[in-house]
């Protein structure tokens, strides 16, 4: 049935390196899925272990550097949770519009990728020429584009400057009326949203039995957020709507993310109007007392749990992080795995993985497919597969 | 460096590949940034391309973790002399924020050969495309 | 005056398991750490599933304690980030998986197997996950005894 079984060629007999996913199918019907992560596995909870607290800080941050500050968020509460220490409110608001603006740049980042998978490469150029806004307003405010470094344990590291506010007031407006046009041309684009509709379903029970997490879930008509459900930092205060969409597939993650976009452009905004006076860190001594902690963000990929267990020392006895994307590996298994219902074909699965957004190499990997009818194995890079996925799309 | 290199260098945009060997994705948003209009990548002569069998400059990102070393190798092997490497942000250069861990080698130094190393975690788009234009300079001026 | 949702859990648990609540600590709001034994474990976890509802679980928390090694699944509902923790001995880690009732569970458990070692009797497939193929078998990098070291170049640099 399938024209292009490319064997496992001459480049691939000592391929130690194993695949992302291993798609059993059956033709063009994938029949099960079987993920094996740890491309970029690099050791960070052991690393914790043997640094201080404050340097541990710069790790977590390179934990993901699209979701960097969450990550830094969350690590900086799950200390002070251990001093039993509130941070000052101009902290906690500078924290959200950080976050928030993160949040911003993740989800236009992902919506150029998304396009670049359904095939409109100038979608991509267009949101990430948009983005540069983004890109724009967090270097004015933290010194960086990329890994702001603006969290420290007891507060924040930089206060926000008269200049760089009245930067983001005007760059926010620009933002929201970009935002605004992608949002009508993704719910009205015929191209568009026959490539995302219908695909990559699950079902509410599913999302909340494989614990999905983020826009995965809330597409899913689940409307969990983490803001919400387990208030942090300023959100207790902020009047913001958590968007969920109940179509359960692609498309109503690309509304789901699009919406978040203009909510947290909101945010931002309400922040700005009522940022507190005061300072914006206080000082806590070197180490922390003995015990443990929990701390949730809602990443822009969606719920980030850090666990801390301190000894008392200047170094953690234990640190460990969930980052959102493995929360959503189970879903997105389902979502590609054929039902009595519902075929899903190979086809589908570049933009299936896209829309759990995780991260780019959690996907830059190859990809092996089995038959066992056909008695046939073989390898695609993603590229193979994205080559293979358009031409089915445009025949 | 040999006449031939220099005329080829000459003569044609080199094709960049741009691999990623497990990096947190700072340095690939940043790199992929460089391509977009803002920074505009490609007006210095190079292009992005995606494979390695036609590549002329490795672009890589990273600290190479256990599980792609292998592959970085083979796609390094794959690519047609001459040929050219770039390590894109500090963990490619040395390690970075992970040298010393389990699972990552300490640069990509120590896995393949390197000929320019772009600092920076991650670097800013201007500093790739700096990075990358005076490598290609270099080539050309012999 | 409503009483917040950490202590009304802890009140449930306390009703229900006695005792066999080894340890309940509600150290800020929104948070609830609760001691069970190994033989308790399994039963308590179907408790919290079927019994309060509570689904959604986020991860697990191995820790290597010495003798013994811990095991914490992570989960949240009726609104409390709910910490369980048991634990099993160094020299026999083994401990009943949850997968049948927390099928949100399979790559945390997974994943404790792979850095820490513990197996998870009843799991569907504990495979490798994070660690490469060619990792040594019994050697688990989160243990204290585990001294991380960089692998080694390939070339001189």
């Amino acid at each position: 049935m399938s024209k292009f079984e490319v064997p496992v060629g001459p480049q691939h007999p000592a391929l130690k390196e194993p695949e992302s996913f291993t798609f059993v199918v059956d033709g063009e019907h994938i029949v099960e899925v079987r993920p094996r992560i740890g491309y970029n596995h690099r050791g960070i909870e052991k690393a914790a272990e043997s640094r201080t607290y404050i340097q541990n800080l710069y790790l977590m941050e390179r934990i993901c550097g699209i979701c960097s500050v969450a990550h830094t968020t969350c690590y900086a509460q799950n200390v002070e949770y251990l001093y039993e220490k509130e941070i000052p409110p101009r902290a906690e608001y500078i924290r959200v519009i950080i976050n928030e603006l993160n949040r911003i740049h993740s989800h236009l980042l992902w919506l150029g990728v998304a396009g670049h998978e359904i095939g409109f490469d100038t979608l991509f150029m267009y949101v990430w020429r948009d983005r540069e806004h983004v890109m724009d307003i967090i270097e004015a405010m933290t010194g960086n584009r990329v890994n702001y470094a603006i969290n420290t344990i007891g507060g924040v590291r930089r206060d926000l400057t008269g200049e760089a506010i009245a930067k983001a007031r005007k760059v926010l407006d620009i933002l929201e009326e970009r935002t605004k046009y992608y949002r009508r041309v993704a719910a009205a684009e015929p191209s568009l949203i026959s490539r995302v509709k219908g695909i990559g379903i699950l079902k509410p029970s599913d999302a909340v039995r494989l614990c999905a997490v983020g826009p995965t879930l809330r597409a899913s008509a689940i409307k969990s957020d983490v803001r919400k459900d387990d208030p942090y930092s300023a959100y207790e205060e902020i009047p913001f709507n958590a968007v969920s969409y109940d179509m359960c597939d692609v498309f109503s993650r690309v509304l789901v993310r699009v919406d978040e976009t203009l909510e947290a452009i909101n945010i931002i905004r309400y922040c700005l109007d009522h940022l507190p006076n005061g300072p914006v860190r206080v000082k806590l001594p070197r180490n922390p007392p003995a015990g443990e902690a929990v701390s949730k963000v809602e990443a822009p990929r969606g719920e980030d749990i850090h666990y801390v267990r301190s000894d008392g020392t200047e170094r953690p006895a234990r640190y460990k992080v969930r980052a959102p994307t493995l929360g959503n590996i189970p879903a997105v298994c389902d979502m590609l795995t054929s039902k009595a219902d519902c075929n899903v074909n190979i086809g589908d699965i570049p933009i299936v993985l896209a829309s759990i957004d995780p991260c780019f190499s959690c996907t830059d990997r190859a990809i092996k497919f089995v038959d066992p009818r056909k008695q046939k194995e073989w390898i695609w890079s993603h590229e193979q597969l994205e080559r293979y996925a358009r031409r089915k799309a445009n025949p | 460096m040999k006449l031939g290199v220099v005329k080829w260098a000459r003569t044609k945009s080199p094709w960049l590949v741009h691999f990623n060997t497990g990096a947190c994705n700072a340095c690939d948003i940043e790199v992929l940034a460089a391509l977009t209009p803002r920074y505009d990548l490609e007006r210095f002569g190079a292009i992005l391309r995606g494979s390695p069998r036609h590549g002329d400059v490795l672009v890589v990102t990273g600290p190479v973790t256990r599980q792609v070393k292998d592959r970085i190798v083979r796609i390094h092997e794959q690519m047609p002399e001459p040929k050219f490497v770039v390590a894109v942000g500090s963990c490619s250069s040395s390690g970075g924020v992970f040298r010393g861990c389990y699972n990552v080698y300490p640069g990509l130094d120590s896995v393949v050969p390197v000929d320019a190393y772009i600092g920076g975690c991650p670097p800013k788009p201007e500093a790739i495309i700096n990075g990358v234009a005076a490598l290609l300079a270099k080539i050309r001026s012999g | 005056m409503s009483v917040p949702p950490e202590k009304y859990l802890a009140e449930e648990i306390k009703r229900v398991f006695g005792d066999r609540a080894l340890e309940l600590k509600t150290p800020r709001k929104r948070r609830l750490f609760v001691t069970v034994g190994p033989s308790d474990y399994k039963e308590f976890m179907k408790y919290l599933a079927e019994t309060m509802r509570i689904t959604h679980i986020s991860t697990m928390t191995g820790f290597d304690a010495g003798g013994k090694i811990e095991v914490m699944p992570h989960l949240f509902g009726l609104g409390v980030e709910l910490t369980v923790r048991t634990s099993v001995p160094k020299d026999k880690p083994e401990l009943e998986s949850v997968t049948d009732i927390y099928p949100g569970a399979v790559l945390y458990e997974r994943e404790v197997h792979d850095l820490l070692g513990v197996i998870f009797k009843g799991h569907p497939d504990l495979s490798r996950l994070i660690l490469p193929e060619e990792w040594p078998e019994g050697v688990y990098p989160l243990r204290k005894d585990y001294k991380a070291q960089q692998s080694e170049p390939v070339r001189k640099g």
